[in-house]
């Protein structure tokens, strides 16, 4: 599990709009090893999905731009490609599952169609191949009477079952890596069980890489190795899953943990709430991006922005101030 | 927060079906049973939950109550006045008392309206005040929800998500109402904003005596600000406790999975805990399986499930639940032992 497979350094993506540039991600960095499930949680706005659209060339130009940065997969940068090498990579080695299944197939082709024509493209098998691959995929997915509902239109499926078949088709081509962008949002939360379980399994049985966004720290905890908490754009704090939860430390990250409900509670206690917004990232900060809305902010936040350091375990930090002891770093 | 026993809000045997219509003539061919044959009753100050999957009918069931759909039959009792027998003006004068808060607080502004016109509206329709009076009570709402009383003159969006959500509580609070149904107030929301709305909601019932119809899907968010909670699957309610009663003690089948379903921000949470992890979908409310609803996706139905609809029972004192596999003598057997172990 140590091989790096995606190293990302320095990313940064804009966007011109109307009312000025957005600074979406301000050099994000981060790694994926073999096998390993990386979650990216944040906010909306956060620059999450921004950040994964980025790494697969995906951000449409204009007005979005890849202002700097490298993304390297088997030491190739892919943020360097050109369009027609980097589609030989998407959908094929490296995949994605898109948030809302009901808007990410097509609704005027049959699933086996959709199904097939990654496999198409990038296995070069033949189309009988592709169509024998297809039933199999659908039925790794959970899918019954597979061979039959090839021949259905997406609205004839449900919200869990095409968010399998997302699933289904980006597996097809046997990925390193998958990247999964809020896969579970946009469904109840008996399917979003469904669909982690899933996950998991053919996890185990694949060996792929997986980067999961989610803002939910919840599904976070129960298939993440490492996270990476993002806020404004920037990564804030880094960590393996159980350090993270045991010890959070940066002040954004202590908030959100302490702002859920605490299912296990016996007593009802005030929530805990992060006073004050999200940033608008239309300045690139050259202080904090949440000193405003800190607890333990002091003089040296709003100078300068804390670079991401390590504090030990494999833990990183991106805060001017210890939040155990409360004072400086 | 529950202290009295006094019914404000009764409903009783309350459905609300949808038709169905087909082909050219428009022959109606079926119904959507969004709400069918449900009763509660809603304490005064109490928050009762409501929770569900989409499409359970729980947003039905809110809107049926206010009125907001005429329901195919059943009744509203609103203190003592039958809500369904009133002629429409009569209704609307009823509506003073009750008010909604709405899911979406980017679509339940008009855009074209200012702070002040939106807040000021409810007043203007009841004509309960008008010009400086609206201009003063809008501004002291405002306060009321902790924004600044200067933003009376901006427009919606000028604000975010959480802004505008206290927006839409400021103009449920214009009249003073005594109810509130709050129809998924915070799902639209980031998760460190929804903590600001749900310790606004609380504070507010708090000062003003408010009594909430909480509805979510979001079952640790519910058991959090509420004194109740009704668990409602596929137009019926399934389980009705009190909200300790319904984490540590539930019941129904469903109940289980949909709490065991609830993702859990500890990662050694899912090292001792085996989830339930239900099979297939929520059938279609046009057409409900026999019997038990649940039946289709319960891991623990047998074939009697399918012949009638079980009965919501009262096993425990204030806890009930609708599923025959429940057997009220066992249950309170495990309630001691469960006492034993704190």
């Amino acid at each position: 599990m140590n091989d790096k497979l995606l190293e990302v350094e320095g990313l940064e993506t804009q966007f011109n709009t109307p009312d000025g540039v957005v600074h979406a991600v301000n050099g994000v960095s981060l790694e994926l090893h073999e096998g390993e499930t990386l979650c990216l949680v944040g906010e909306s706005g956060c620059g999450k999905s921004v950040t994964v659209l980025s790494i697969l060339k995906l951000i449409q130009s204009p007005p979005g731009k890849i202002a700097a940065g490298k993304a390297f997969f088997k030491g190739a940068d892919l943020l360097a490609m050109g369009n027609e090498e980097i589609r030989q990579i998407r959908g094929g080695q490296i995949s994605m599952i898109f948030q809302d299944p009901m808007t990410s197939l097509n609704p005027i082709m049959t699933i086996g169609k959709q199904l097939e024509e990654p496999m198409l493209l990038h296995l070069g098998i033949s189309k009988n191949e592709a169509q024998e691959r297809s039933v199999k995929l659908l039925e790794s997915v959970g899918i019954p009477q597979a061979a039959d509902r090839l021949k259905d239109y997406p609205h004839q499926y449900s919200g869990g079952m095409r968010q399998r078949v997302m699933i289904a088709m980006a597996l097809s081509c046997n990925p390193q890596i998958l990247i999964a962008d809020e896969p579970t949002t946009a469904l109840d939360v008996t399917i979003q069980a469904q669909i982690v379980d899933l996950v998991v399994r053919l996890r185990e049985e694949l060996g792929m890489a997986i980067i999961w966004i989610t803002h939910d720290l919840g599904i976070a905890a129960s298939i993440a190795n490492r996270i990476a908490v993002m806020y404004g754009g920037f990564i804030i704090e880094k960590a393996p899953v159980s350090e993270l939860y045991a010890h959070p430390t940066h002040p954004y990250t202590i908030g959100l943990l302490n702002s859920l409900p605490q299912i296990q509670a016996r007593g009802r206690k005030r929530l805990y709430s992060i006073e004050g917004m999200p940033p608008v990232l239309y300045q690139m900060p050259h202080s904090c991006p949440f000193a405003p809305r800190c607890k333990w902010v002091v003089e040296h936040c709003w100078h300068e922005n804390p670079p991401l350091d390590p504090i030990g375990d494999g833990h990183e930090v991106a805060c001017w101030v210890d939040t155990v002891t409360g004072k400086e770093r | 927060m529950n202290n009295s026993n006094e019914v404000l809000v009764k409903i009783e045997d309350l459905k609300m079906y949808f038709p169905i219509y087909r082909g050219v003539i428009r022959r109606q061919v079926g119904s959507v049973r969004a709400v069918d044959d449900v009763s509660l009753e809603v304490y005064k100050g109490e928050t009762l939950g409501l929770v569900g999957e989409s499409g359970c009918g729980k947003t039905t069931l809110g809107r049926t109550v206010l009125q907001l759909y005429k329901p195919t039959s059943g009744h509203v009792y609103y203190e003592d006045v039958d809500l369904t027998k009133l002629k429409p003006e009569a209704q609307r004068q009823m509506r003073k008392y009750m008010q909604m808060i709405f899911q979406d607080p980017y679509a339940s502004l008009n855009p074209r309206m200012s702070v002040r016109d939106i807040i000021g509206d409810p007043m203007v329709a009841f004509g309960a005040a008008s010009g400086k009076q609206i201009d003063d009570r809008v501004r002291e709402l405002l306060q009321l929800v902790r924004l600044d009383p200067e933003y009376a003159n901006r427009y919606p969006h000028e604000f975010s998500g959480g802004q505008r959500q206290r927006i839409g509580v400021a103009r449920a609070l214009a009249m003073n109402p005594s109810f509130i149904v709050c129809d998924e107030p915070i799902s639209a929301l980031d998760v460190s904003i929804q903590a600001q709305v749900v310790n606004l909601l609380e504070d507010l019932q708090r000062d003003l005596g408010l009594t909430y119809l909480f509805i979510a899907h979001d079952l640790s968010m519910v058991r959090h600000i509420s004194d109740r909670v009704a668990v409602m699957y596929l137009g019926v309610v399934v389980e009705l406790s009190d909200r300790n009663e319904i984490y540590y003690n539930s019941l129904h089948p469903y109940t289980k999975a949909l709490l065991s379903a609830i993702p859990v921000p500890d990662p050694a949470y899912y090292e001792t805990h085996q989830r339930i992890i239900l099979e297939g979908d929520v059938p279609s409310p046009a057409n409900p399986p026999s019997g038990c609803r649940f039946r289709t996706r319960c891991p623990i139905a047998i074939d009697e499930c399918a012949l009638e609809r079980p009965e919501l029972r009262e096993v425990i004192p204030g806890h009930f639940v609708a599923c025959i596999r429940v057997n009220p003598e066992e249950v309170q057997h495990k309630e001691v032992i469960d006492q034993e172990s704190l």
